[in-house]
């Protein structure tokens, strides 16, 4: 009996033991896929373009938002005389409205890792795309898409942070150096100049719109040249645009932000929200309202999430004509008949559709046609050191629309005529002021046209710039982990 | 059958008559006590010289048996020297047996095997589970704190059930998680909060080890050199608690009965303003700021008290616990049965733990060389939690927990408003975003479900003298599920109208472990010892997690998701890794007086890349029993003195599943147009295709010694420890495109001492002292950095970026920041005086010190430049203390017995995050008492407070710093034990009845809730921060203890 139980022991032992031996070492995880055979159809190109999109509006794993999300105009609101702060506990925020941030100011940094992870994907479709085997017209188009979207990146950053590392590979140096913003603005124009070339001109509903197209590239650009102060090139890529015939305004300033007219005549490109009715996650969606809609909409819209943690300053609300339309579409100053205390933004509410006043599907416009009109109109007011017949134009016809109040047009907004260069100037940082609030423009606005500490104590008593705000800080804790960076922007 | 019955009953009464008739006989009883406390010892074996007849003691000591009148009696047990006593026709016979110094030493449990203390090679602190059982405690880590010398538990959160961090002789790794092996019974189990944990509900973890019973423990050791773990290879790097649960033994069946009741309560709250003084504050600040006076504030004293915030969502908590065990056995067979529920509430309002276990051990010999067992334990857990401390974007959280919330919450506000739809008041008012912290503890569910297995088989057979085969196999699978719901009418589900999380993780973890052993003694002065095995473990878990948004109905919640009108896209995933290890042992010594150990592992490791798949881990030791020594033995002061000696090398493979590997995979999403949704695919991480193992060369000496007949026991120990290959999850620039990756960072030295004495003071039959002390103390430096860049953390809660440092020379948990440098008390000393970008010139303002500037270059010049930034942030404090000590006196008299526990931290610093709001007096929360009372003004120049309104919000300096050092009465037990007399009268082996009291006070400066702090739980970067956890809490018991 006992001899039998130890040989069956031994069995049993011997059973297990070779049972065993299949290699559970070997790791090979099925949730994932190997890089290396990852890039096999044009699916899955697609699929890596989408990833530079989704870092865009906002990431429902990890990080809070993505680059478009809200800090990225809220601090371009802030950090100027468009918005003031009443979010509590958030003194990163109030640091901006007041002007008073240093590098560790938590705001920067958050653009910083949204703009170089969008850029990291761009590097990873690029790279995986350059390798595949594809019809020349599609892989070009698909490269152009990732172009585009890595040159947005690379002109936020430097626009507000000057000289920064160029990353153009995924697998870069850790700790890299910084690059000459001329060089930076180099890669951009090249990026656009062949965005603009391979990309479509446009998608059909449910193909692609909404997706980067030749003409948002070449609008784009006539920015970045404008920005660089390269006026002909910048009127030049402006007037492509706009002889394209694509692009119109809305004839009411209020449809500009209809749900129902999103990627429509006047968009050049928007960042995409929404949760495509809960098909995906409710993350998706966007902020605009949450942030900007007033608290006191709980009395009279239960349930809604509104909490009004950025407001317009007095000073933006009183500067508007009380007929220009645009007035009554960009604020709100009462609520069930009782006025509050700051004027509030509702330009991105469209209350037919999202009753509920809270998550939105508005998407964030990152360029449009009133913008496109503008820059034509500065950048040939400065070639010609003052403005001509289509800078006129240009400008008269964002004015005008501005006149039509849905039903007639107002006694307003007349148009401009016999201005000099520094009048026509000035005419155009206020019409871009009271066109684009909320839209992300102020603060570079401000800077390119040199207004910066002229104007925000205008809107903020006791508020000052310093010389030195013309660039952000880079990001403390960016430094503290990359020596390379040094040295700080001046100032900090 | 009935004849046999007949037969047997026949023999029975034969047997019996024969027994009483066999006259020259007389019925023999008495107790055996130990010499050292009175107190009986069971299991002496006593024999009648020359016959094999004889008896057991029981486990008071107690025996009976019926001798011839001149019979002498032999009476062995282990640890006493044996004794003869003749019978000489008494009838009763008491024998004091004298302690046997030579085999004093106990059997301590290592890995794979057991050694006697006398022949450890190894540095093991070992805790018995008699001393536990004292003390009440709730879990075995808890069980463990301040029990060993280089030891150090945390308790990271108060919740019921909630997790600890253990660090066994510091960090010698620092990744999440990485906390020490624990092996139950053979047994490497899952310890890994991350593991165990769904991430469905909000809160502080559940404890990883929360479904092992203390009450079943027999003993905990706990492995601390290269000698003692590295059988354990890879998995030892931190340290190895081995964890023996109690078996039966031959005799009579035993019942243990053991109960108690307890209340707890918090153990001090912060002291905030309340309504009145709220009200006083705001008018003050309005009229700082220049605005206009607050009509709901104008008359303070109308309003009154106000609410409590903290005592509204605190609570007296009760708590019990029941356990039966039953033990027994003959000759080749023996159990232990136990059942145990244990209920505790929390002190938070709807936070409680429940757990239920059922345990047999079962030990079966058959024949003399066979031997088969199996320990298996099963448990339940159902939990309440409370959202604490940590926000998690996750699902939508991004509102503080309960415990910040009810801090921050407007004193002047009810609890409850009629007029909202939930019946509470809904958030605060004064636009900083707080939920109700009362409603929302109250009205969200977070619960928790955890069942695990663990069991284990095992087969031993002795094949020839001396070498044995043993089979052990073991499992350890658990099913966790975590229910969620918030209610739409709470602030916390503003964004999404109720929300309902189900979520679970699944998982298993299969042992198999084959070893020989082999043990001969040669000419009787060379002993050998030798072990060789092959165990592999594999684990894989599954984990989903679905939730709901847009709930028009309360009334259903998680129960059915489908009432959600907003179902969110569920998640999935899996992890596994498998590890298959070879290992071997040799313990040789000569004349017990040399000792030697040579220990070796190969792991392979399923994480690590292709090229480094396989790892080696030696060890050696030497110890030398000097007292055996004819010149040590003159000396007539030692009872015994050992010196040990050891060396070895350690790995670590905990850098999760895939770190290595470049891969790729949904992430995320988007739409165009809105109705258009896209995935995007994209990297998961920044591979590190060079991830080599961590290896940490651990030397360590010791001195074991002990004087007067073993009363006075000291062991110390000097160690260090060189980590190389350091693998962190390394804070990155963001420019790759991510913000961490895993990495092999430097080397990192642990160097320390730990002291233990173990003393019986006073020892007689009426009263009895024993005094307890263990100390040590470690230094942590990071020797080299890769590149000697600094790795800076990123900002957590209110603290801003950059705020902790891995410097080169410096040890983990370094905190870095501004000195702070009193209060400027004039306008023109603002004006002249560096000061942050952006702080006004004003008085009343934080005063910073300048300690650094840069030149063109951006070099640091080291020399001040006349302005305050982050370049003069400089070392301000550590959060690792300097000693630990701790002090465990117990005494008895008569039937009484006291023990008082005090522990103590000392020399560590706190970031005590609360400071950053409730010092900043910006109107937007409540704040200190004292912060606002005492704030600047002109009248009232203070150097610690600012003045109303300053404009430095959340600068990272020494004013956020304490001293994290505490001195703590952390338990005192007072029990009565009924005498003999009684308890055989009422035929009870056992009967005490006790009360205890955990938490009793604490002498500290510290001014948070409490010291002992982690809101990162076991992320050892991420040390010593206190922000809105779950307090820990003061609990008062009273029980009883029967046996029979």
């Amino acid at each position: 009996m006992k001899r039998r139980a130890n040989f069956l022991l031994l069995i049993f032992a011997l059973v297990l033991l070779i049972g065993s031996c299949d290699n559970i070492l070997e790791e090979n995880p099925r949730n994932e896929i190997f890089k290396t055979n990852f890039f096999q159809t044009e699916n899955d190109a697609i699929g890596a373009i989408n990833s530079i999109y989704a870092h865009m509006n906002s990431i429902s794993s990890g990080a809070f938002g993505g680059l478009y999300h809200s800090t990225y105009w809220v601090i371009q609101g802030l950090a100027s005389d468009e918005m003031n702060n009443r979010l509590a506990g958030a003194p990163q925020n109030d640091e901006l409205q007041n002007f008073r941030f240093d590098a560790a100011n938590a705001n920067f940094y958050d653009v910083w890792s949204n703009a170089y992870r969008v850029i990291f994907n761009a590097n990873f479709a690029i790279e995986g795309i350059t390798t595949m085997d594809l019809n020349e017209t599609v892989k070009n188009s698909l490269l152009g898409e990732a172009r585009f979207l890595r040159s947005m990146a690379y002109f936020d950053l430097v626009r507000m942070f000057g000289d920064i590392p160029l990353m153009l590979e995924g697998n870069a140096e850790l700790r890299p150096s910084k690059t000459n913003a001329a060089e930076v603005y180099d890669q951009i124009v090249s990026d656009l100049i062949m965005a603009a070339d391979h990309l479509p001109d446009s998608y059909s509903v449910g193909g692609g719109l909404g997706r980067a197209t030749s003409g948002a590239a070449r609008g784009l650009l006539s920015k970045v040249y404008l920005t660089l102060g390269e006026y002909q090139l910048a009127a030049e890529a402006a007037q492509s645009v706009i002889n394209s015939g694509r692009y119109s305004l809305w004839p009411d300033f209020a449809e500009t932000f209809k749900i129902d007219n999103e990627n429509g005549r006047e968009t050049l490109f928007g960042v995409g929200f929404g949760d495509a009715g809960g098909a995906i996650s409710f993350w998706e969606v966007g902020q605009f309202n949450v942030r900007l809609l007033p608290r006191e909409l709980r009395t009279v819209i239960p349930g809604a999430n509104a909490q009004g943690w950025q407001v317009a300053t007095q000073h933006l609300y009183d500067s508007y004509d009380t007929n220009d339309r645009r007035r009554a579409v960009t604020f709100i100053t009462s609520v069930g008949g009782s006025a509050l205390a700051d004027p509030h933004i509702r330009k991105y509410w469209d209350e037919e559709r999202e009753p509920s006043a809270g998550n939105t599907e508005a998407d964030f416009i990152y360029l449009r046609y009133a913008d496109i009109l503008l820059i034509y109109a500065e950048a040939l007011n400065e070639l010609n050191n003052g403005p001509n017949a289509d800078a006129y134009e240009a400008i008269n016809a964002v004015r005008r629309r501005a006149r039509f109040d849905g039903t007639t047009e107002r006694d307003v907004l007349p148009d401009l005529a016999n201005l000099s260069y520094e009048q026509f100037r000035s005419a155009l940082l206020e019409e871009r002021r009271k066109e684009f609030v909320a839209e992300g423009h102020r603060w570079f606005d401000l800077v390119r046209f040199g207004k910066l500490q002229e104007l925000v104590p205008l809107a903020k008593q006791g508020v000052t710039p310093r010389p030195t705000d013309t660039l952000f800080p880079l990001p403390q804790i960016e430094i503290d982990l990359n020596q390379n960076l040094l040295p700080q922007n001046p100032g900090y | 059958m009935t004849k046999t019955l007949i037969f047997i009953t026949t023999t029975c009464l034969l047997a019996m008559i024969i027994t009483s008739s066999y006259a020259q006989d007389l019925q023999l009883s008495g107790q055996v006590v130990s010499e050292e406390d009175g107190q009986g010892i069971p299991g002496v074996n006593i024999l009648v010289k020359g016959t094999a007849q004889g008896t057991i003691t029981d486990v008071d000591g107690n025996y009976s048996l019926s001798v011839a009148q001149r019979a002498v009696l032999v009476f062995s047990a282990v640890g006493f020297n044996t004794r003869e006593v003749s019978v000489n026709g008494r009838s009763s016979i008491d024998v004091v047996m004298e302690l046997n110094i030579e085999a004093l030493d106990e059997v301590v449990v290592v890995a794979y095997g057991t050694v006697k203390k006398r022949d450890l090679t190894g540095s093991i602190s070992s805790v018995k589970g008699k001393d536990m059982e004292k003390v009440a405690v709730t879990s075995l880590d808890q069980a463990l704190q301040g029990r060993a010398a280089g030891v150090q538990v945390t308790q990271v959160s108060g919740r019921p059930g909630g997790e600890t961090s253990i660090r066994i002789r510091g960090s010698s790794s620092v990744n999440a998680g990485n906390e020490p092996l624990y092996v139950i019974d053979g047994m490497l189990i899952t310890s890994n909060s991350a593991d165990l944990n769904t991430g469905g509900t909000a809160g502080s973890s559940l404890n990883p080890l929360a479904s092992i019973n203390p009450s079943d423990i027999e003993s905990i050791e706990v492995l601390k050199d290269a000698s003692a773990t590295a059988l354990y290879g890879s998995r030892g790097a931190n340290g190895v608690i081995i964890i023996t649960t109690k078996r039966g033994s031959e005799g009579k069946t035993s019942f243990t009965l053991d109960s108690y009741y307890g209340v707890q309560n918090v153990t001090r709250t912060l002291d905030l303003l309340n309504g009145e003084e709220f009200a006083t504050y705001m008018n003050a600040f309005n009229d700082e700021v220049g605005l206009p006076a607050d009509v709901r504030y104008l008359i303070p004293k109308n309003i009154g008290a106000g609410t409590d915030w903290q005592q509204a969502i605190f609570r007296e908590a009760p708590m019990m616990n029941h356990q039966l065990t039953v033990t027994g056995g003959d000759k080749s067979t023996s159990y232990s049965i136990s059942g145990g529920y244990f209920k505790q509430d929390g002190i938070i309002i709807n936070s409680d733990f429940e757990r239920a276990t059922f345990r047999t051990n079962l030990d079966k010999n058959i024949g003399e060389r066979f031997k088969l067992g199996s320990r298996v334990n099963l448990s339940q857990i159902n939990s309440r939690g409370v959202l604490t401390g940590v926000q998690s974007p996750n699902t939508g959280l991004l509102l503080p927990g309960s415990v910040s919330s009810a801090v921050l919450f407007t004193p002047t506000l009810p609890v409850l408003d009629p007029n909202e739809p939930g019946g509470w008041t809904y958030e605060d008012d004064r636009g900083r975003n707080l939920p109700n912290p009362v409603a929302d503890a109250q009205d969200t569910d977070n619960i928790a479900k955890n069942s695990r297995v663990i069991a284990s088989v095992f087969g031993e057979m002795e094949i020839v003298d001396g070498l044995t085969f043993k089979a052990n196999l073991g499992i350890d699978a658990f099913s966790v599920k975590e229910n969620r719901f918030v209610p739409n009418y709470l602030k916390r589900s503003e964004p999404n109208n109720g929300a309902a999380v189900i979520s679970t993780v699944d998982g298993q973890s299969w042992l198999t472990e084959f070893t020989f052993s082999y043990k001969k003694e040669f000419n009787e002065d060379h002993k050998l010892d030798a072990l060789a095995g092959y165990t592999r473990q594999g684990f894989s878990s599954e984990r989903l997690f679905v939730f709901t948004l847009d709930f028009t109905d309360n009334r259903l919640g998680y129960h059915n998701l489908s009432a959600g009108l907003n179902p969110q896209p569920p998640s999935s995933g899996e992890s596994e890794w498998g590890i298959i290890s070879y290992l071997a042992r040799v313990n040789y010594n000569f004349k017990s007086k040399y000792l030697l150990t040579a220990n070796a592992r190969v792991d392979g490791a399923s994480r690590f890349g292709e090229d480094s798949k396989y790892g080696f881990f030696p060890s050696v030791a030497l110890a030398y029993n000097i007292a055996d020594e004819d010149f040590i033995q003159n000396l007539g002061v030692f009872e015994s003195l050992k010196i040990r000696t050891s060396y070895g090398v350690i790995g670590n493979s905990d850098i999760g599943s895939f770190n290595s590997l470049a891969t790729v995979g949904p992430l995320g999403e988007g739409t165009f147009n809105n109705d258009y949704p896209y995935i995007g695919v994209e990297p998961y991480r920044l591979p590190n295709p060079n991830l080599r193992w961590e290896r940490t060369g651990q030397f360590n000496a010791g001195l074991d010694m002990a004087f007067l007949k073993g009363r006075i026991m000291v062991t110390t120990d000097y160690y260090l420890q060189n980590t190389t290959d350091l693998l962190l999850n390394t804070p990155i620039p963001r420019t790759s495109g991510f913000g961490s990756f895993f990495n092999n960072i430097g080397q990192l030295r642990n160097e320390g001492i730990e002291l233990a004495i173990n003393s019986v003071v006073v020892d007689n039959k009426k009263f009895g002292w024993d005094a307890d002390f263990n100390i040590s103390s470690n230094r942590n430096e990071i020797i080299s950095l890769a590149d000697d860049n600094d790795i800076l953390a990123q900002g957590v809660l209110a603290v801003p970026a950059g705020w902790s440092i891995i410097r080169k020379g410096q040890p983990l948990g370094t905190f870095y920041g501004l000195i702070a440098d009193g209060i400027f008390q004039s306008d023109a000393e603002a004006e002249n005086s560096p000061r942050l970008l952006g702080q006004s010139a004003l008085a009343g303002e934080r005063k910073y010190r300048d300690v650094n500037g840069r030149d063109a270059e951006g070099n640091l010049t080291g020399q001040p430049d006349g302005r305050i930034n982050q370049d003069d942030r400089v070392v301000i404090g550590r959060a690792q203390p300097k000693f630990n000590w701790n002090f465990i006196n117990t005494f008895r008299y008569k039937g009484f017995d006291l023990s008082v526990f005090i522990q103590a931290v000392s020399g560590n610093d706190i970031v005590n995050a609360y400071r950053f709001e409730l010092e900043r007096l910006n109107g937007e929360t409540n704040v200190y008492r004292e912060a606002f009372l005492e704030r600047w003004t002109e009248s009232n120049p203070s150097d610690k407070y600012r003045k109303l309104n300053p404009t430095d919000a959340n600068t990272f300096s020494t004013a956020q710093v304490e001293d994290g050092s505490f001195i703590r009465i952390k338990n005192i037990n007072l029990g009565y034990t009924l005498p003999r007399t009684v308890l055989d009268r009422m035929k009870l082996t056992n009967f005490r009845a006790y009360v205890s009291v955990n938490n009793l006070h604490t002498f500290t400066s510290y001014t948070g809730y409490d010291p002992e702090v982690n809101a990162f739980g076991q992320n050892a970067l991420l040390q010593g921060i206190d922000y809105g956890g779950y307090p820990i809490s003061r609990t008062f018991i009273a029980g009883i203890q029967i046996g029979l």
